[in-house]
């Protein structure tokens, strides 16, 4: 199926730049970051050279609906190799944040800002404590887990964010014990 | 006995890479008449040529071979050599070695090697039979006839103008200007087009060194370099010149419209008419196809108009108030004498009606220049961006390049300026109405030049639609007047369709009409695509084959105006250089007829490209003579003599015999 180019979202473009891809126009697809991007070498089909020229062509839905954007290893090779300064990660970065807001992220993601959240990790295995005492540590790393008033400053900045307004899961303020 | 010398260049590496010089320098010494041989790394250096030069002087050798690369680019340099060492420069022959041997036989070192000793066997066998020759010359007429009066013949004529030689501008349109007029602006700077080219026309007309023939057409061409005799035929306008003022008083009365040619058929104008309002020279003209006088004339012997002339007396309607129409106006003839003539006469671009598959019936689909008219404040809307089939204001448009370029059906070259005025024309368009969605489809971007790519690189960051990696396939006409334009994005990989208010097709640069009927009235050499040749792409890109015919802008292959303006101050220079030393020298390598074996039969007569042999004599006592001076030796007559009465100096029968024979023997 052709994609009609006249029936796509003239807006999208607009809604990345604001968000943070401001120079993504300043491509001209040469596809020097396609050539050093983990995205392409892994065969997603959206790699970032395609994921630009989809954002200028209004492609919102398709690119929502594919996970390459979340397959990004922050390697930040694209913004080092481009020679049009376009750097694409920041453009990457836009389209997440453009992408939460549709709430259309992976769910193991809402869990990671959820533990994020609670914890002030977004990795937080469990059953660590044992391990690190045994090796003479304490059982909880000096993070906000050691920290409860960082951790509550934490919630309260993450409250204040547009991830609350978004809503991907509750942030409630606890109720002091 | 003559004395050769031999002279073996390695050429750094390019023939001693596979020629042993060594070798091929003893086996030059065994040779008949050479009485020294030597070998050198880089022979036309000045070193390599004082080798030749001190065995000049000291008496060792008195013809020259150089065994080295091809005569065409340094045959001169070591003629020159022999000339300064002291003898005959036409006794000097070159065995091309590289071209011929090395270059070819790059894997076959052996085999390579013993076809140079061939090579320079044969030439040293020419060598014995070589005659010194003497150079003649003629004087040179300080003026030129500069045909095509675009952007290049009009730079040309003014940089000739500005070193005091005549000019004869000869233009077949009422105005000079050329395309260059026509557009809106222009890239990659923007000027508008009309505000930088005007003042030039001006300049162009007010010249007292450049006589302006507007209207006008070279009718026949004689004579050659230093004295071309030209008849140039400038077309009745049926107003007087000299007494029009160009106040277009005839242009509002006269009752017959016309499709506009100016605007490409797009509006209409009066039968009489002022080409344009910049128009230079600012004078108007009838269009006798058209004028409802001529008209009348032809069919029933009486005028049923003459407004322009008498006005409508009854209406209070006053003709022309200049007293300048003349109906009865004939084509004038103009003789000129110039010693050079350079040609400028341009391009066309293709229409788009050959492009079934691009919908060209519809008046949605313009091509470039079409578009440029509907941009430009000239233009058929003043300026006012409306949709030809209903005069709504277009809001989305699809760009269309390499229409006739770039296919094999068509055109097999790059027309080279339509990447770079597709983004001009959208950037004129989205810097007037920025919310305007503007669609490129390209199968790649080609924007080298100065500033080019600086210009692409802007027009996408103003937000155009950069489609890359394919021709449009169709484009289809819908209901409402829209297109539904159908290409292939390879940075998606995928299909892709636009549905715009019209579309825009960047068609192909051709030569102009006429440029055919040029090349045979010019003997010139006419490319495979139609544009007239230049002598060498890199080393004489504006000679022809034609000695004093010099070539400028697009009629050489598709240009932009600043390679244009280049190309053309640089014919400029190249026909003064010819001019100012007031003298021409001509080659001696030219063929002679002796009249004493002319049988009279008249075969060469008809062979000659050049036109360079008559017939004299009366009462069948005819002998061929050949006009030395359009002779450019090419050597047909010679070879076709049946009573080998026609010498051709420098390749003498003798001397190709001789040639021919040593090399057809076995190898030694």
């Amino acid at each position: 199926m052709a994609i009609i180019l006249s029936e796509m979202d003239k807006a999208f473009i607009g809604e990345i730049r604001e968000r943070g891809g401001f120079d993504i126009r300043a491509c001209v697809q040469c596809g020097k970051c396609a050539a050093t991007c983990p995205l392409s070498l892994a065969g997603f089909p959206f790699y970032i050279k395609k994921l630009i020229h989809a954002i200028e062509c209004g492609m919102r839905e398709e690119i929502m609906e594919d996970p390459s954007m979340w397959a990004c290893q922050s390697c930040n090779r694209c913004v080092e190799v481009c020679p049009q300064d376009v750097k694409p990660y920041e453009v990457l970065l836009a389209l997440r944040r453009a992408a939460v807001r549709e709430l259309s992220v992976p769910g193991n993601t809402i869990e990671g800002l959820r533990n994020y959240y609670k914890t002030g990790h977004a990795v937080y295995p469990k059953g660590y404590q044992a391990k690190r005492k045994a090796v003479g540590l304490s059982e909880e790393p000096p993070s906000t887990l050691s920290f409860p008033e960082m951790l509550e400053q934490l919630q309260e900045f993450l409250r204040n964010s547009e991830l609350n307004e978004v809503g991907l899961f509750p942030m409630k303020k606890e109720e002091k014990k | 006995m003559s004395k050769i010398g031999v002279y073996v260049c390695h050429c750094g590496e390019n023939i001693a890479g596979a020629v042993d010089c060594k070798a091929v320098r003893e086996y030059s010494e065994s040779l008949p008449g050479v009485t020294v041989a030597r070998e050198y790394l880089f022979m036309c250096s000045d070193p390599g040529q004082d080798i030749i030069k001190q065995d000049i002087k000291a008496g060792l050798v008195d013809r020259v071979v150089v065994a080295a690369c091809t005569p065409r680019t340094h045959e001169a340099i070591f003629r020159k050599a022999c000339e300064e060492g002291g003898i005959n420069k036409y006794l000097c022959e070159m065995a091309n070695v590289r071209d011929q041997d090395s270059w070819a036989h790059w894997h076959d070192k052996d085999g390579a090697t013993l076809k140079a000793r061939r090579l320079i066997r044969s030439a040293v066998a020419k060598a014995n039979h070589l005659e010194p020759l003497m150079e003649s010359s003629g004087d040179a007429i300080k003026s030129v006839m500069i045909v095509g009066g675009g952007v290049a013949g009009m730079f040309s004529a003014l940089d000739l103008a500005e070193m005091g030689i005549q000019v004869y501008l000869v233009e077949k349109e009422p105005s000079i200007g050329g395309h260059m007029i026509k557009l809106d602006k222009t890239f990659p700077t923007m000027d508008c087009s009309a505000c930088i080219l005007t003042p030039k026309m001006v300049e162009v007309a007010q010249h007292p060194n450049i006589q302006l023939l507007s209207y006008s057409e070279v009718e026949s061409v004689a004579g050659h370099v230093g004295d071309f005799k030209v008849t140039v035929k400038k077309k009745a306008r049926y107003i007087d010149f000299d007494k029009c003022t160009g106040c277009g008083v005839c242009t509002e009365v006269c009752p017959s419209k016309v499709k506009n040619d100016y605007n490409y058929d797009m509006d209409t104008r009066k039968a009489a008419y002022i080409q344009f309002p910049q128009a230079v020279p600012k004078k108007a003209q009838i269009d006798s196809e058209h004028c409802l006088y001529f008209k009348s004339m032809a069919k029933t012997g009486k005028p049923a108009c003459q407004i322009c002339q008498k006005g409508i007396p009854a209406k209070k309607v006053a003709g022309c108030p200049a007293n300048a129409i003349n109906f009865g106006q004939k084509d004038e003839f103009v003789d000129l004498n110039v010693g050079a003539i350079l040609l400028a006469t341009g391009f066309k671009p293709m229409p788009k009606d050959p492009f079934k598959e691009y919908s060209p019936q519809s008046p949605n689909v313009v091509t470039a220049m079409e578009f440029e008219r509907i941009i430009s404040a000239t233009g058929p809307t003043e300026g006012e961006l409306q949709r030809p089939s209903d005069g709504t204001k277009p809001k989305s448009f699809a760009f269309v390049s390499c229409v006739g370029s770039r296919d094999k059906k068509h055109h097999t070259y790059c027309s080279k300026v339509c990447c770079m005025y597709m983004f001009k024309e959208a950037r004129i368009v989205k810097e007037k109405y920025p919310d305007s969605e503007i669609y490129l489809f390209f199968i790649d971007v080609r924007t080298p030049g100065k500033d080019f790519d600086e210009f692409h690189t802007y027009c996408r960051e103003m937000g155009m639609h950069v489609i890359k990696g394919s021709r449009v396939s169709a484009i289809d006409e819908l209901p409402n007047g829209n297109l539904r334009v159908r290409g292939f994005d390879s940075d998606l990989g995928q299909a892709v369709e636009v549905e715009v208010n019209m579309a825009i097709l960047a068609t192909a640069i051709e030569p102009a009409a006429g440029t055919e009927e040029f090349a045979r009235k010019f003997s010139l050499c006419q490319g495979a695509e139609g544009f007239l040749k230049e002598v060498h792409t890199k080393l004489y890109p504006v000679e022809t084959s034609t000695k004093g015919v010099f070539l400028a802008g697009c009629i050489q292959g598709p240009k932009d105006i600043p390679e244009s303006i280049s190309q053309s101050r640089a014919a400029a220079s190249a026909a003064a250089a010819l001019l100012i030393p007031g003298k021409i020298t001509f080659d001696p390598l030219i063929s002679e007829v002796n009249a004493d074996k002319c049988s009279g039969c008249g075969v060469c007569t008809p062979l000659c490209p050049y036109g360079a042999i008559s017939m004299v004599g009366t009462n069948g006592d005819t002998r061929a003579q050949i006009e030395s001076v359009l002779c450019t030796g090419c050597g047909v007559c010679a070879a076709t003599c049946p009573s080998r009465a026609i010498t051709l100096h420098g390749f003498s029968t003798e001397a190709v015999e001789a040639q021919i024979v040593t090399l057809a023997r076995r190898y030694r």
